[in-house]
């Protein structure tokens, strides 16, 4: 039987996964979507464990991570989607290939960084508060802050190109 | 874009992300699967095992002290090899992957770093093994067999053993890649 709490974590969780997960595929929607799936094959697996020290998406977003990371250790040259991401396409028609053009090198960018800064900047991106960043990647807090600001401007300075 | 606020801008901008219908059926049947996928290969390392020995009494081969030990020989090194792929298995589906990221990290790096171990030394000495083995039963091979037969035992022989030798090196050099982008 489905638990109800699975339900409402892959509901609530689901869409933050997915772009984490598209950050680190190049923006190749078929490949996230194996990824989250995978994400959510184990905490699935692992919700028993799940001990409440810490909120219940921090603990999503390290597993999420921690799969990427084996993923991109498995992937091979991984391509470019050519699509945007999810209803981008039909929402956006008019400026859709402007979208194209900077969603794709915006993965560019971010791929072209270290898979530790990678995660960093995706987590950033996404919203988290720098310690609970530096709660997922395991570092200390200021650590955290003086690498974000760093590769706030890397990241800057290549999408600019 | 001009700055990182542009670009977090855009990030959010991503539009609805909606979870795919039956997405929590297909997590649950791919949970359900893998673990069904390791009780099926258990049972087939049982069949294996049941039918080797069964073929180890078939031939008779106790009757004969050298091939005895050569037949023991090759299947206990598969049987180690197993054993050792069973072991790397476990340890990789029992590292936590809710551990923050940097310990994560250092237990992956410490699993690869161990099987690297196994193919450099234990693989090598197995395959060494398996080889001497097949070489102790050749003559039983010769005496037994026809001339066709026996001469394909050979080159099949040889390509196994050339085909094991090309997927260890391919291992190891996807294992020390590995390394190599954990430790970056």
């Amino acid at each position: 039987m489905i638990s109800v709490e699975f339900e409402k974590i892959y509901d609530d969780n689901y869409p933050k996964v997915m772009r984490l997960c598209m950050g680190y595929c190049n923006g190749n929607e078929p490949q996230a979507k194996d990824l989250a799936q995978d994400v959510f094959v184990k905490v699935w697996d692992n919700l028993k464990t799940f001990r409440k020290d810490s909120s219940i998406s921090t603990w999503i977003y390290r597993i999420t991570v921690n799969t990427c990371l084996v993923h991109i250790r498995e992937a091979k040259k991984l391509k470019f989607s050519k699509k945007l991401p999810i209803d981008l396409e039909s929402k956006f028609e008019i400026v859709k290939e402007n979208q194209e053009n900077r969603f794709q090198q915006l993965y560019k960018c971010i791929n072209k960084l270290t898979a530790d800064n990678k995660a960093i900047i995706l987590l950033e991106l996404e919203g988290l508060q720098q310690k609970e960043i530096a709660e997922v990647m395991g570092l200390k807090h200021e650590a955290v802050r003086v690498r974000i600001h760093r590769i706030k401007k890397e990241l800057t300075k290549c999408v600019k190109q | 874009m001009k700055n990182f606020e542009d670009i977090k801008a855009q990030w959010e901008n991503q539009g609805d992300i909606k979870p795919p219908v039956n997405g929590i059926e297909t997590i649950i049947n791919k949970t359900n699967a893998l673990k069904n996928g390791q009780r099926i290969t258990n049972s087939v390392l049982s069949v294996t095992a049941g039918l080797l020995i069964i073929f180890f009494f078939y031939v008779k081969a106790y009757l004969e002290v050298k091939a005895t030990i050569a037949l023991s020989l090759m299947i206990l090194v598969i049987f180690i090899r197993i054993a050792l792929e069973i072991i790397s298995l476990n340890t990789l589906k029992h590292i936590n992957f809710a551990e923050d990221n940097q310990r994560f990290k250092n237990r992956l790096l410490r699993y690869y770093k161990k099987r690297l171990r196994t193919h450099y030394i234990f693989t090598p000495i197995i395959l060494l093994f398996y080889i001497v083995g097949f070489v102790m039963l050749m003559p039983y091979f010769k005496m037994s067999l026809s001339k066709g037969f026996y001469t394909y035992i050979q080159i099949s022989g040889c390509v196994i053993i050339s085909v094991g030798l090309f997927l260890l090196f391919k291992v190891i050099k996807k294992e020390l890649l590995s390394i190599k982008q954990l430790m970056n």
